[in-house]
């Protein structure tokens, strides 16, 4: 499916969205860059609020647990609660870690040596009591259950006396978090809206011209130069240019093709006009001879020596006219016919030449190669017979003719040769033209025939002469061509 | 209780009001005038009476306090000023300086001896019909111990090492085991207030407290869910109520006056709000045998006391 191919997507669509995307993904990028910051901002903030408030109680602590006053102790973990801050737990203990005062009494007493539950809080316990200095120790990273620990070490007289161990969760955070990834969210997809917006102006601005100009060479592929509209020239930029290039470009072709055309047409009135004296002057020479003869049969109705005489010039001029007739006829109107017919009628042309030879030494080489499948305009047919035919009658007692013809690709090769006396150079220019012929009796239209016949069918044809060393004639047809014809 | 005529200069109402509706508004607008005017008045000349509290209330409570001590000033003509100190002992001590003139102590330091007696018995509140109270024995709620023994070799709370109820009490039923609390105990503290000792035992701080039964029961009313979150495992027999004391150098017509005025409390509507907060009944004049009791248990334990009350320093 095209439509699911992006290879097939329009300009127009794909660089705005890939704007877009590399907009959305930079944007998405910075923005996740930034939340993870904010994450460990807070999260570091967290460790030192937890390291503030075991400050706060190791202030007054030393004196009251000298005084061994365990209430106030207590009191002063439990104050901390009053806070906006989410105590895990606090404690306070002693230089063998013995609970002074714990958060959490009843699972806690005091008086007896701190037991951690498993080896997480054994590893952190001891790395408390081996704090010499007030330190954040922290677990569980970010997630809900992790937690920031301020230890604050208790020193009276430099004799130290135990630790103060007030712990903060990470959940508190999240509320915190998610409020300011909500605002760079909004951030970013604002910057994204802005960014695909300009994005797909800018690359408007720039597929426009594109489009303009492809369209412009879409045109000049269907060869309709004249209704073109100029590409609009707003800036002076690379595209600008390129605008302004094409625009001049299709210009001068526009003109260019005008002028083709007033040729084209000027040529057709002098190849009218030719072909018009050709006709006349071919038709007129018979006539005055067929005129002549009539006349003077008329004076002797009843010489039967004159009419035996006569009758045949007359039949001869007659048959003359009419052959420049058909061949005008098969030359003018070639857009009709288009029938379809096997290859054998290719072949059949072999025993067509044959009686046109008749008796006379003449030596045929038939090759044909083409597939025996193969369905064939019946153009063709008459391309083949005016080449056989136009090489016999060059060709001197004792000469051969040579027809080969196979499938090459996607064109049907055709190659009539003789060994004939050669055509000179200086009239190989005039070959094709219309009642150009160095035969005494010859219309001049056979090879016009063949020429208008390949052209319609859209092949080549070239000729490949030497004197005294015969002649070549290789006549190439697309093969979509035929199918198509 | 007795009933006494009011006294005060500005507060004597007269003994009949016959008068139309609007003369008894103009009347009253003067009165009200003159019950403002002269307690004003004798505040500007006057020094503030200052009155001790101990933890025998409740005393977070300070607009209370401060309703108390209008009421009292008012009354008494004279500006009225609670003063608030952490332990019997500091109040003991103003009152021996003369720092204050007046103040609610335990019974306890009421009956320990003086040479000489600086202090005398004013008057004693009447706490639901009796001038009598108890010092319960606590324990949190979901504690597996019944009995005071059971309390062997665990953390215990006191009060105040001069409350009867949060001490003396607790530390006499040591003496019938011939124990003493640093033996009996792992560990005791003091709160110096019977609220914390009830805040102590309830979050589990401590395995057993000893606290007054009337601030037990006054939190049971105000803060239930504290008092829920301990069970009462020993009753006293009942003591003599904290009394309130004043100065033996003070000046007679003042201790008459404070006396007076305290005992009528339950006599005007002021008065009763007052005490209804105070979830007392009222004030009264009872004899010195009241704290016998006390002084029964402070005799038993006098032979640990010297050595105990080390603790408190």
């Amino acid at each position: 499916m095209p439509v699911f191919n992006p290879k097939s997507w329009p300009l127009a669509i794909k660089l705005p969205l890939t704007i877009t995307a590399v907009v959305t993904v930079v944007g998405f990028m910075i923005g996740a860059v930034m939340v993870m910051q904010d994450w460990s901002r807070f999260h570091e903030e967290l460790g030192e609020k937890a390291l503030l408030l075991s400050e706060s109680v190791a202030i007054t602590t030393p004196k009251t647990m000298l005084r061994k006053d365990y209430w106030s102790l207590y009191l002063s973990l439990t104050n901390m609660r009053s806070g906006k801050h989410k105590i895990v737990t606090a404690m306070i203990l002693d230089v063998e870690g013995r609970i002074q005062a714990h958060l959490h009494p009843a699972d806690n007493p005091m008086g007896l040596l701190f037991s951690p539950v498993n080896s997480i809080e054994q590893d952190l316990f001891k790395q408390a009591m081996a704090a010499r200095e007030p330190i954040v120790i922290s677990s569980g990273g970010y997630s809900r259950t992790g937690f920031q620990e301020g230890v604050v070490p208790l020193y009276s007289d430099q004799k130290y006396l135990g630790v103060v161990r007030v712990r903060l969760s990470v959940a508190q955070l999240y509320e915190k978090a998610i409020n300011s990834a909500l605002i760079v969210l909004a951030l970013v997809l604002g910057f994204v809206i802005i960014g695909s917006a300009l994005g797909t102006i800018v690359s408007r601005r720039m597929v426009e011209p594109l489009t303009a100009v492809t369209r412009g060479l879409e045109a000049v592929g269907r060869g309709e130069m004249t209704d073109f509209a100029p590409v609009p020239v707003t800036e002076r930029d690379e595209i600008g240019r390129l605008s302004t290039t094409f625009n001049q470009i299709m210009a001068e072709l526009a003109e260019k093709k005008m002028l083709e055309e007033e040729i084209a047409m000027s040529e057709k009135l002098v190849a009218l006009g030719r072909i018009t004296a050709g006709v006349a002057h071919e038709v007129n020479n018979p006539l005055a001879g067929l005129l002549n003869c009539i006349d003077t049969l008329r004076q002797h109705p009843d010489d039967k020596a004159l009419i035996d005489r006569y009758l045949p010039v007359i039949d001869q001029g007659l048959h003359r006219i009419k052959d420049i007739v058909y061949n005008l006829l098969v030359g003018l109107r070639i857009e009709e016919g288009d029938e379809i017919e096997g290859i054998d009628h290719i072949d059949k042309l072999h025993d067509l030449i044959g009686a046109e030879i008749g008796d006379r030494d003449i030596q045929v080489i038939w090759e044909n190669n083409a597939d025996k499948d193969l369905q064939i305009p019946g153009k063709l047919e008459q391309i083949v017979f005016n080449l056989l035919k136009n090489a016999i009658e060059v060709l001197p007692d004792g000469g051969t003719v040579a027809f080969k013809m196979n499938l090459d690709g996607a064109y049907l090769n055709i190659e009539v040769s003789d060994d004939g006396p050669g055509i000179p150079a200086d009239i190989r220019n005039q070959l094709f033209d219309p009642f150009f012929t160095t035969k005494p009796n010859g219309t001049g239209l056979g090879l016009w025939v063949v020429y208008r016949l390949t052209q319609n069918l859209e092949g080549i044809i070239e000729v490949e002469s030497e004197k005294g060393q015969g002649t070549t004639f290789h006549v190439a047809i697309p093969v979509n061509t035929m199918k198509a014809a | 209780m007795r009933c006494r005529p009011m006294s005060l200069g500005g507060a004597s109402m007269p003994t009949r009001i016959i008068a139309s509706a609007k003369e008894a508004k103009v009347r009253s607008i003067i009165l009200l005038l003159l019950f403002w005017i002269t307690p004003i008045y004798a505040v500007d000349t006057q020094p503030p009476i200052r009155f001790g509290l101990t933890a025998v209330v409740v005393t977070e409570n300070l607009r209370f306090l401060d309703q108390w001590s209008e009421y009292l000033g008012r009354k008494m003509g004279r500006k009225v000023e609670l003063v608030l100190r952490k332990s019997y002992r500091e109040v003991m001590d103003l009152l021996n300086s003369g720092n204050i003139d007046f103040a609610w102590i335990c019974g306890f330091p009421y009956i320990q001896s003086r040479e000489p007696e600086s202090i005398q018995l004013l008057t004693v509140p009447v706490y639901r019909g009796a001038p009598r109270y108890h010092s319960y024995i606590i324990v949190p709620e979901s504690s597996p111990h019944h009995r005071f023994s059971d309390l062997q070799g665990k953390i215990f709370a006191f009060s105040d090492p001069d409350s009867n109820s949060g001490f003396l009490y607790p530390l006499s039923l040591m003496v019938a085991r011939e124990e003493r609390p640093e033996t009996f105990f792992r560990q005791t503290f003091f709160t110096f207030n019977h609220a914390e000792t009830v805040q102590a035992v309830s979050e589990q701080f401590a395995d057993g407290g000893a606290v007054d039964s009337y601030i037990w029961e006054y939190l049971a009313i105000f803060k239930p869910e504290m008092t829920e979150k301990t069970r009462i495992i020993k009753k006293s027999p009942s003591f003599g109520f904290p009394p309130i004391v004043a100065r033996l150098g003070a000046s007679s017509n003042m201790v008459r006056l404070m006396k007076s005025t305290l005992e009528d409390m339950d006599e005007d509507v002021d008065g009763k709000a007052l005490l209804a907060q105070l979830k007392l009944d009222g004030f009264d004049n009872f004899p010195d045998s009241l704290f016998n009791g006390i002084r029964a248990h402070a005799n038993k334990v006098k032979t640990i006391h010297s050595s105990f009350s080390a603790l408190t320093d």
